[in-house]
């Protein structure tokens, strides 16, 4: 028997793997401009148009390299925030972590940018903004996690989640009330999300700052792990939950913050993907959930991409918008089976 | 450590909690002890501190004095890293895992053992398969926890320990909720791994018949002071009668069993034999009714090739019931002097 599930895990992992590969080419291939595959597939070996180099390695390839990590990244938060609050519901969206990360930006974006010389190709930009967006994470999952030690019901932790929420979006208004029109207009428009405003040095950034998340995350496999059975039984087993906790909620929250930082709130993806892949593997098992959902996390993100872009002539569709209507349905459906991971909601 | 030596000790131990830095003690000066290979039942009224004790022994809880020494050594000496190889514990939380196959809760007992990833040696593999076969679960193995019944949940959660591979198994209350022939079929599966295993299984219960028949000790907690004892020697020296004692309930020493108190409501003879005397005198004994062959009331059974006939004689009429709710049914409530 173990066998047997070893090698529908595996052959569940070429699938997903061999689908990644297929739509990040697609990704690439598809665009607001066009382009003919030919030019991308010499572009991307340095050998196209310049016309078609520019495209390709200045726009479309950050842009798909961003949608895996976003996807990955987001996700992987939103596995975490699962099984540390031992709650289906659970993910930066909902908790308001996502909210959190956008006050960060908010805060850089609509009152520090002026003094900072806000500049998408400097660098230091990046880090600050991801610095930012974490910390504004972190703060909210420790609001979280406080609450969550006195009040047991879930649904009570969720509804102080989506007050959270908007306590902060008042407090964003209210910076947006004071703020000029252009720093408006940039902050609404990463409000709607978007994975293809980065420049190459800041998918690097983030690139750093999600890989740091992610092999935390890792590192954290085997006490995960044992936090299914609850609390009492880690600690019989020598987990350390201080450490844990820290580890997991620092994890947690840098990745939903540095993606939350550059690509705007990704809605639902961090709630709906650890769910996708549940039922693609059927297992509860870490050490396969956490890869998992890296893979299911940046293909539904790329997927997402390509229906954003379906318009053509120049018309994209925000990312979050598409996010929501894959995301949306999923959440539904855990709610209505109430089942997924058993918990009475 | 063989059979028979001591392996876990409290020393002058007090448990409790510790509110804003003032120690609220819930039990104080305890001294216990369990031997290798022995079942011990920890019994006690709700509220008297079982599973603030069996926290402390396990060192979920620190105690407010004292020590417990595991193995000749004080716990607060061992390792954090070492103990869980040494302590196992269950603990009476519902059941917290969900979506999760029976053989991967399992597995998770061999956490101590495994390295950071948590992946299975075939050492590993080998102590699962062994814990599953013994708790009679093989069968259900890749079925969902949900799926199964809280008997067979139980189960899972005792095999999860034995696959920790504790010499130390401590539970609390682990047959809670359950029926009685899963009731029995813990607390005897329990007594098979202190006899074929060489375990020391601590548990705490309310099931005071299965503990008095199948622990070999048991500690009694009762309210004040906490004695330890064979449950015979606690009967005979009656203080489990002091431990549970109520106006509504009796102690019958030689079952070592409580029941419920009747109102008298007089006595009464029986005459009729084996099993059908017995019963007859228990459903008698729930009407309030002493038996007393010299009673002017008195009751015949006799069986006949149909079935069992009961006779009222001595009352005001004679009459003849077929089956014995009937014949309490007619049974005058005040019994003529």
């Amino acid at each position: 028997m173990a066998g047997r599930a070893n090698i529908s895990v595996a052959l569940t992992f070429l699938i997903l793997g061999l689908l990644l590969a297929l739509l990040f080419v697609l990704d690439i291939l598809i665009g607001s401009t066009r382009l003919e595959a030919s030019d991308v597939f010499r572009s991307l070996f340095g050998q196209g148009t310049a016309h078609g180099e520019i495209i390709v390695m200045q726009f479309r390839l950050p842009k798909a390299v961003t949608a895996v990590i976003a996807g990955a990244a987001m996700s992987v938060s939103g596995l975490l925030m699962q099984t540390l609050f031992r709650n289906p519901l659970a993910g930066p969206d909902v908790l308001g972590v996502s909210s959190g990360a956008g006050l960060g930006v908010a805060l850089m974006i609509l009152t520090l940018s002026p003094v900072f010389e806000f500049s998408s190709l400097n660098p230091l930009h990046g880090w600050s903004l991801i610095i930012a967006a974490c910390a504004g994470a972190g703060a909210v999952m420790v609001i979280i996690m406080a609450v969550s030690a006195r009040v047991r019901d879930i649904m009570t932790v969720l509804i102080i989640g989506i007050l959270l929420a908007s306590a902060i979006s008042s407090v964003v208004s209210l910076l947006q009330y004071f703020s000029n029109e252009s720093m408006l207009k940039t902050y609404v428009i990463w409000t709607m999300g978007n994975l293809g405003n980065l420049s190459p040095v800041q998918v690097r950034v983030l690139l750093a700052a999600s890989s740091t998340g992610l092999i935390m995350a890792f590192m954290q496999v085997k006490p995960l792990n044992a936090l299914l059975m609850g609390e009492t039984f880690s600690r019989s087993v020598g987990v350390n939950m201080k450490r844990t906790r820290i580890a997991l909620f620092a994890s947690a929250s840098i990745l939903a913050g540095s993606v939350t930082a550059f690509c705007g709130p990704l809605a639902f993806i961090g709630i709906a993907v650890p769910h996708i892949t549940r039922l693609l593997f059927s297992t509860s098992d870490h050490k396969v959930l956490v890869p998992g959902v890296i893979l299911t996390g940046a293909t539904v993100v790329l997927l997402s991409d390509i229906v954003s872009a379906l318009p053509g002539g120049g018309h994209i569709i925000p990312v979050n918008t598409v996010t929501s209507l894959i995301g949306i349905p999923v959440v539904l459906w855990i709610i209505a089976g109430k089942n997924m991971m058993g918990r009475k909601i | 450590m063989k059979r028979g030596d001591k392996i876990l000790v409290t020393e002058d131990l007090s448990v409790g909690y510790k509110n804003h830095g003032r120690a609220a003690p819930v039990m104080e000066h305890i001294g216990l002890s369990a031997r290798q290979g022995e079942l011990v039942a920890l019994i006690g009224r709700n509220g008297s501190g079982k599973s603030t004790l069996l926290r402390t022994l396990v060192s979920l809880q620190a105690p407010l004095s004292g020590r417990v020494i595991i193995k000749g050594r004080p716990a607060d000496s061992i390792d954090s890293a070492e103990l869980p190889v040494l302590v196992s514990f269950t603990s009476t939380e519902p059941f917290p895992g969900h979506n999760i196959r029976v053989r991967e809760v399992v597995a998770l007992g061999r956490f101590p053992h495994t390295n950071w990833l948590g992946s299975l040696t075939d050492e590993d593999l080998k102590a699962v398969t062994e814990a599953l076969e013994v708790t009679g679960l093989l069968s259900l193995a890749d079925r969902n926890i949900d799926n199964i019944s809280d008997g067979e949940r139980q189960r899972t959660l005792i095999a999860r320990s034995l696959a920790q591979d504790t010499d130390i198994l401590v539970m609390d209350e682990p047959t809670a909720f359950l029926d009685l022939p899963s009731r029995f079929s813990i607390v005897s599966l329990l007594r098979k791994l202190t006899r074929e295993k060489g375990k020391c299984v601590i548990y705490s219960t309310h099931d005071l018949d299965t503990a008095v028949n199948e622990a070999d000790s048991i500690w009694l907690m009762d309210g004040i002071a906490i004695g330890q004892g064979a449950p015979e020697d606690l009967v005979l020296n009656k203080s489990l009668e002091r431990a549970f004692e109520s106006p509504l309930l009796t102690f019958s020493q030689s079952d070592g069993t409580f029941s419920f108190l009747r109102p008298g409501a007089g006595e009464i003879a029986l005459e009729a034999s084996g099993i059908c005397k017995k019963l007859t005198a228990k459903a008698l004994k729930r009407c309030g009714y002493r038996i007393n062959p010299d009673a002017g009331l008195k009751i015949i059974a006799e069986s006949t090739g149909t079935g069992n006939l009961w006779r009222i004689t001595g009352g005001a009429t004679e009459e003849v019931f077929r089956t014995i709710y009937d014949l309490v049914n007619h049974l005058p409530d005040e019994p003529p002097e």
